[in-house]
């Protein structure tokens, strides 16, 4: 018998494996520059909202606990980001 | 009060509080030496004040801890303390201990100190807020190992509360560290890094634990909140207070010759010291909304309250302004690290001491508070003390930025005297900022005397 | 009384609640706070040595962080499956889960040892760049967290063991596995930050 939350964790744990190929391919491909740093950030960004949602179960908690996190991965990814960008030039 | 043997306590806050004085008067003479430089000179040259200033606030506040200690360790492990006889005895050494060493330093030039008191035998004298003679270093140790004798057993011998555990915890630490006071290697580097493990992990280390440990005990008997509650928030307290501090110590190793990963570690950990400065502001507000009774001391509740928020401003906020090493590389030494000092200590240390004195003075006076009239007089003390102390923080920021500006960024650097120059109004604001303290300190001193209808014995 | 109301999961039955005790979140935010900094110095610091941070990176071994990356997004699906067993009273199966969790840290660490080593070995350390500082700084910081998540996973197995956990309650059981998914999220940004963006 499988319980729906074991799904979602198995899902996610799912993508979470995908997403983790995905990143390491990019890296592996040897490519480099503001297009690989984006896709690897938004992978993360996505990966980490899979496990708050679905291992941490914030998905059924307050709304706020869940703004808190996926704004946490925001606020590092937008960071990295415009660091990524200022060592551009 | 339940155990008469908390009545030991007694004397150590009233000793406290008349150190308190000392330190304001010291305080003033030296703000008033910033811009008056011959000031009381030759009797009281500046770095005596400084020291009499520095070493008085230290030793009032560890006669604060003890007393607090000796109040709430019986009541916590619900039996009498150990040995109220050594307790008093180690206060009256403490205190002449502590009045010689004053004497010391007021009576005959530094460098004479030392050669009377044997320094040369194991130098330990020198050192900013370590000038106490090897000999009175000896002694604090001495009245450090006895008191800690007597409230483990203590706490050995009845209940084990979370309270008096992290005090304890924290009375330790503060006892071992201070072992550091006696190691002064020769490389300069070497010395002022351990010279750090005695004042910044007393004050950013176990002094937080012993302030979490009285604000949890003051705020179970005003609010009646369920000890469990507050026992966790005091362990989440004291986890983020150590994580943060113990490497934040890294913040002091940037330009004293440490290898360089201190600037990275120093920075991360200790911009994070303010969290368990902010959690102690939640616990102590959430306490309070909570409550589950209406205590009639209000004034301890308020000085409850005030610690939590001073304490965020003074060492979270006011500390983060310049703990950033790239800040730091210009802030360093300036007017910003006095008025993160003043706020600090004051929102701190200063502050839980006087709640708990608020808090037990009452009740080992045969009641459990003062009178409305006595409340509203220490009342007017905290606003009094508190209002000063915000705007000497606010004046010494003042004189600290233009300082940074025209000392250290400017495209024409100026050398430092003439910098303190141009500075000198703010330092006359902070001198009218310090008597308005003193002002209220009158005041908050006053309400002891005030008498009215009492309210029922507790 | 339905056992399964007594412990379910968070919203099963529409009741918004966070899960586990609320002291963990907030150690986990500080904790969340730390590594946000650390991340930012890190890409900031390579803002300014672009050439550096690249050259050194490509001595890392990407293989290794794959391999930990996996690592640790499993432990992290174990720790989830142990709370649903518990939740349904399946305790061994709650108990499997547990230690297969421990067994995936542990792995982490073995990998993590091995890279380690192998910089040692050549010869690199703390001091040999800004690059090799952050990534020694960061990665071993992190490495503590691991190792006190597999802490707290050991005290929950115990407990698990001792009946502290079931359709009865599993707040002990959410309360500690929330910490264990925190000590992967960090490591979800660490590995394409420090290994792979350039």
């Amino acid at each position: 018998m499988k319980h729906p939350d074991d799904e979602r964790a198995t899902r996610a744990w799912l993508l979470l494996t995908a997403g983790t190929l995905a990143t390491w391919g990019l890296g592996a491909a040897g490519l480099a520059g503001p297009w690989l740093a984006a896709a690897v950030l938004t992978i993360a960004v996505a990966k980490g909202r899979l496990l708050v949602l679905d291992f941490m179960e914030l998905r059924g908690a307050p709304r706020v606990w869940r703004v808190v996190l996926e704004g946490w991965l925001l606020l590092v990814g937008a960071l990295v980001l415009i660091a990524y960008a200022i060592g551009l030039k | 009060m339940q155990y008469p043997s908390q009545a030991v306590a007694k004397p150590y806050f009233i000793a406290a509080l008349g150190l308190f004085v000392a330190q304001i008067l010291f305080g003033l003479i030296m703000g008033l030496q910033y811009v008056v430089g011959d000031f009381l000179f030759p009797h009281i040259p500046f770095n005596v004040a400084r020291m009499v200033h520095t070493n008085a606030l230290i030793v009032w506040l560890l006669m604060g801890f003890m007393g607090a200690t000796y109040y709430l360790v019986p009541e916590e492990a619900e039996t009498e303390l150990h040995s109220p006889r050594l307790a008093r005895a180690l206060f009256w050494i403490f205190l002449v201990a502590a009045a010689l060493t004053v004497v010391g330093y007021l009576a005959v030039p530094y460098a004479t100190l030392a050669q009377i008191t044997g320094n040369e035998l194991l130098p330990t004298m020198g050192r900013e807020f370590l000038e106490q003679p090897t000999i009175t270093k000896i002694g604090i140790v001495v009245v450090a190992l006895g008191f800690l004798y007597n409230v483990t057993l203590t706490v050995l011998k009845g209940r084990k509360t979370a309270i008096s555990s992290v005090l304890l915890l924290g009375l330790w630490g503060l006892a071992l560290l201070f072992l550091f006071a006696f190691y002064n290697p020769h490389n300069l580097v070497r010395d002022k890094f351990y010279w750090w493990f005695v004042v910044h992990l007393w004050v950013e280390g176990v002094w937080e634990l012993i302030l979490a440990a009285i604000l949890g005990y003051v705020l179970i008997r005003i609010t009646g909140v369920d000890r469990e509650v507050i026992d966790k928030w005091i362990y989440v307290i004291i986890t983020l207070a150590l994580v943060t501090g113990l490497i934040g110590t890294g913040h002091h190793f940037f330009w004293i010759g440490t290898p360089e990963y201190w600037q990275l570690w120093g920075s991360v950990f200790s911009a994070l010291e303010p969290v368990p400065f902010f959690a102690m502001t939640l616990f102590a507000f959430n306490m309070v909304r909570k409550r589950r009774r209406q205590h009639p001391n209000k004034a301890a509740t308020l000085w409850a309250l005030g610690t939590g928020v001073m304490a965020f401003l003074g060492a979270g906020v006011w500390g983060f302004l310049h703990t950033l090493a790239p800040v730091n590389y210009y802030t360093h030494g300036t007017q910003i690290t006095a008025a993160h000092g003043h706020m600090a200590f004051y929102g701190a240390y200063v502050m839980v001491v006087l709640t708990i004195i608020s808090y037990a003075m009452p009740q080992m006076r045969g009641r459990a508070a003062n009178s409305d009239a006595a409340q509203t007089v220490e009342m007017w003390g905290f606003w009094l003390m508190t209002v000063s102390m915000v705007l000497i923080t606010l004046f010494l920021t003042g004189a600290g930025i233009l300082q940074v500006w025209l000392q250290r960024v400017s495209a024409d650097p100026q050398p430092f005297m003439a910098v303190q120059d141009q500075i000198a109004l703010f330092y006359w604001m902070r001198e009218w900022a310090g008597v308005a303290f003193l002002v209220g300190l009158v005041v908050y001193l006053a309400s002891f005397f005030v008498g009215g209808r009492k309210e029922a014995a507790a | 009384m339905n056992a399964n109301a007594l412990s379910p999961s968070p919203a099963a039955d529409g009741v918004r609640r966070l899960p586990g005790d609320l002291a963990i979140w907030v150690f986990i935010l500080a904790e969340m706070a730390a590594f946000a900094v650390f991340f930012a110095a890190y890409a900031f610091a390579r803002a300014g040595n672009v050439e550096l941070f690249d050259a050194a990176q490509e001595t890392l071994d990407r293989g290794a962080g794959l391999a930990n990356t996996l690592l640790l997004v499993t432990g992290g699906w174990f720790a989830a499956k142990a709370v649903h067993a518990a939740r349904r009273d399946r305790i061994a199966a709650a108990g499997r889960a547990l230690w297969l969790a421990l067994a995936c840290g542990a792995g982490f660490l073995a990998v993590k040892a091995m890279e380690y080593a192998d910089k040692f070995a050549a010869g690199v350390s703390l001091s040999t760049n800004t690059f090799y500082l952050f990534y020694f700084s960061l990665t071993f910081f992190h490495f503590l967290h691991v190792v006190l998540g597999m802490a707290i996973l050991a005290i929950l197995l115990v407990r698990l063991r001792g009946g502290a956990y079931g359709s009865h309650g599993v707040l002990g059981l959410e309360t500690g596995t929330a910490y264990w998914h925190m000590v992967d999220l960090l490591w979800i940004v660490l590995f394409p930050l420090v290994y792979v963006m350039r």
